[in-house]
């Protein structure tokens, strides 16, 4: 290196800002797809009857949940985290080589890793537990993908300049503890081809755990999956992005502290809310029930001080879209913490579980609340990183409505359609039987299905205007460093 | 003492702990910051001034560097 | 103290462990062993019925019906008893499901029969009218894989002690065994004795065939898991 002076080096963060984008699509196009098959069946077969094994919506729905979960958002948080580690720990990649070559090397197992998910679900190679499909290979190879990930975060932690570490990379080392405890006990698994002594598919395993305990694991892995990597490390991104583009320190630093430590402790007690009224233990389904409600509390630590780090400055939210996806982020993590205990409530829970109203909690907080901080941060890195302003502010703007009302229409119709059938399931007639068939429940709810598929393809839209704002930010105005000190650079 | 009651009481302790600890932590970030020994708020800083040639909120000292874990 | 904490990443880290993974040592450990204990007329998959549960997996089946039936009148009146925890003792994975885009089939086997099953997996709109389930045609050529059923029964029966070849007690006294075979290809041979039955039963042509020269399509696997599930 010449006498040039110390940069940040965002080479890991660019590509990772790229599967981002490119995986961003493919899980919301699937969900697209999805979500039009389910109003209108017909498109089950839309590459006709040959390949209809490849594009019924059993198939692709795992690939729709994994590849917006792994795809996108663990894209998103790497990306973030090659940024933010750096910014806050004062240090650059470009100080140690060895940090380089294991980020380097995490995008690209990661990249291998997804590629084999892809095939391996569109195949039908699945051990059917939610958002842990992978079979065993995969496992290994995400494991070795995490490890990558923890080496960097803790070497770059190791030779930083600065002594605190920032509440965002609180969180960031717990997305990447939590994970990982919760990834490999969820997954213990024995290949049954090397147990059997060398028959049928090499790649096929059987769960250790069976019927009542397996769904005690898995959900206890599925509700703090959404945790770990739903809501924990975009708090990371909030807590960082958001004070660094209004130029606010965060309102109450101690606040953050203490939601986070409140988080940490409640988050895995809730996840016997998803097993009520099922075989598991009694107590551990009121206990879920119970924390579920405690949940709030944190939870609405971390969003409130978001939204009062913009007190005297909510001009912001007017004039930058920036600062605009970034609050309405913040008020949806609020609204779904909100919705969430609600749903956790036992007499609510035999309403709305198994219905759609499950599916429109989960997407709010997704679309609303994870897509909006996500494409929010890449918006703020993007003119940093490329060192060019943002290709086009109105386009954001617009991109920002269309979203917007896509996720309204989204989560209002999936309410009606939610509350409507769990109804419909528990009616009775006078005479004390059922009142509807089970098909009647789900003809019923063909209006609501085709609202939601119109929402859906709205987000995939204005996803489609983000990516091509990105795009073309590469190649805009060059600016100049004093440009970058808060708010990002845009052109009209 | 079967399992169940070992859990329960493990249950208990721990939680009561963590309340405790909890507590604890709130009572120590407002009296540092009233004793004057730290600033707690200072740290949200760490984001606005995050250039690699801005002076750190707190360095870390050659002394610090040596018990350093990770 | 806490400052202590606080600039130290390798024990704030271990204290961050420590506080999440506290929840789950309570929650789930100590009720592994009695969670896990099969009722009585519960018996583990026989070879076809476990390849049949893969073809269910394989298709995400569980992605829209549940096999969970909660403790509610609505439910009872519509699927049958609820739930018993040692009724899951052999599914592994469990599959419970989280969403009812369609109906419960935790007790499918009582209520619906070979001949219907084959209908509505060939057009599901047909049997059902309305229905928003895609056909399952692959089903009806594709073969199903016996080796790996057989080799998951090797390994559950090794490690974890699935009452194979030995009896099991049912609700009316009597006692039943599922036989595992000890070779392949008389898990081969016995499986498609269980198809023959099955398909007996059925009308497509080329499911006939297949089965009449020794071949198990993929439909007849998953109707003898269907039909197992009461």
């Amino acid at each position: 290196m010449e006498n040039r002076p110390l940069e940040y080096d965002y080479t890991v963060a660019k590509m990772f800002m790229f599967s981002t984008i490119i995986l961003g699509i493919v899980g919301m196009l699937v969900g697209v797809i999805l979500a039009f098959q389910l109003a209108f069946p017909g498109l089950n077969l839309m590459l006709g009857e040959g390949l209809a094994e490849y594009t019924a919506f059993g198939r692709l729905r795992p690939l729709h949940t994994d590849a917006v979960i792994f795809g996108f958002t663990l894209s998103g948080i790497f990306a973030t985290w090659y940024y933010v580690g750096q910014r806050v720990l004062k240090v650059s990649m470009a100080e140690s080589g060895f940090l380089m070559f294991i980020g380097k090397l995490h995008f690209w197992l990661y990249l291998v890793g997804v590629a084999a998910v892809v095939v391996s679900l569109l195949l039908g190679i699945t051990t059917s537990k939610e958002y842990a499909e992978f079979e065993w290979p995969i496992d290994i190879a995400i494991v070795i993908v995490w490890v990558l990930w923890g080496l960097g975060i803790f070497g770059l932690i190791g030779i930083r300049r600065e002594q605190s570490l920032y509440i965002s990379i609180w969180y960031y080392i717990a997305t990447f503890l939590g994970v990982a405890m919760l990834y490999v006990f969820n997954n213990m698994e024995i290949p049954t081809y090397f147990a059997s002594g060398g028959i049928g598919a090499w790649y096929h395993s059987v769960s250790m755990y069976s019927g009542t305990n397996d769904a005690l694991v898995q959900w206890w892995y599925g509700h703090n999956a959404v945790a770990f990597v739903f809501t924990v490390p975009i708090v990371a991104m909030i807590y960082y992005f958001l004070p660094k583009e209004s130029g606010q320190a965060v309102y109450s630093y101690k606040l953050s502290l203490l939601s986070f430590w409140g988080l940490m402790f409640v988050y895995l007690w809730a996840g016997g809310h998803h097993l009520l009224f099922s075989t598991v233990p009694d107590w551990l389904q009121t206990m879920g029930s119970v924390f579920s409600i405690v949940l709030i509390l944190p939870s609405w630590g971390s969003a409130i001080n978001m939204l009062l780090t913009m007190k005297g400055e909510w001009q912001q939210v007017a004039s930058s879209p920036l600062i605009k996806f970034m609050i309405l982020a913040s008020t949806f993590y609020m609204f779904s913490t909100l919705e969430g205990p609600i749903q956790a409530i036992k007499s609510v829970n035999a309403l709305a579980h198994f219905t759609d109203w499950i599916v429109g909690h989960v997407h709010d907080g997704v679309l609303g609340w994870v897509g909006f901080m996500i494409m929010a941060s890449l918006f703020h890195m993007a003119p940093r990183v490329f060192k060019r302003e943002i290709y086009s502010k109105s386009l954001m703007t617009t991109q920002f409505w269309i979203q917007t009302l896509g996720v309204v229409l989204y989560f209002t119709s999936m309410w009606i359609a939610g509350i409507t059938q769990g109804m419909m399931w528990r009616a009775h007639d006078e005479f004390g039987n059922l009142a509807y068939s089970f098909i009647d429940t789900v003809t019923v709810l063909h209006p609501y299905y085709t609202i939601r598929a119109v929402g859906g393809l709205l987000y995939l839209v204005g996803f489609f205007m983000f990516a091509y704002n990105i795009y073309k930010t590469m190649s805009a105005r060059r600016i100049e460093e004093n440009e970058l000190q808060t708010a990002s650079p845009m052109a009209a | 003492m079967d399992i169940a009651t070992i859990q329960a009481y493990a249950y208990f302790f721990f939680t009561g702990f963590l309340v405790l600890v909890l507590y604890g932590y709130i009572y120590h970030l407002y009296s540092s910051e009233k004793k004057g020994t730290r600033d707690y708020e200072k740290y949200g800083n760490i984001a606005l001034n995050d250039e690699v040639t801005d002076k750190p909120v707190e360095k870390v000292s050659d002394n610090e560097t040596k018990n350093k874990e990770a | 103290m806490f400052h202590w904490l606080e600039k130290r990443p390798f024990f704030f880290a271990v204290a961050v462990f420590v506080t999440i993974a506290f929840a789950g040592l309570i929650e789930i450990l100590p009720n592994f062993a009695q969670a896990s204990r099969p009722t009585i007329g519960t018996a583990p998959y026989s070879t076809l019925e476990l390849a049949g549960r893969h073809v269910y997996i394989k298709n995400s089946c569980n992605a829209c019906h549940s096999q969970l039936i909660r403790p509610f009148k609505a439910e009872t009146d519509r699927y049958g008893h609820y739930s018993l925890s040692g009724e899951y003792a052999y599914d592994r994975p469990f599959l419970w499901g989280s969403k009812r885009t369609g109906p419960d089939l935790m007790r499918v086997g009582n209520y619906r029969t070979t001949d219907w099953h084959e209908n509505h997996m060939w057009d599901p709109a047909g049997v059902v009218p309305g229905s928003i389930m895609p056909a399952y045609k692959w089903t009806f050529t594709n073969i199903a894989d016996v080796d790996t059923a057989y080799a998951e029964q090797i390994t559950i029966k090794n490690a974890f002690n699935v009452p194979y070849n030995k009896p099991i007690p049912m609700k009316d006294g009597s006692t039943t065994t599922v036989a595992l075979a000890d070779s392949l290809s008389g898990a081969h041979a016995s499986a498609l004795e269980e198809a023959k039955v099955v398909a007996a039963d059925m009308k497509n042509q080329n499911v006939k065939d297949a089965v009449a020269n020794g071949q198990i399509p993929e439909i007849v696997a998953l109707i003898a898991y269907m039909n197992s599930l009461k």
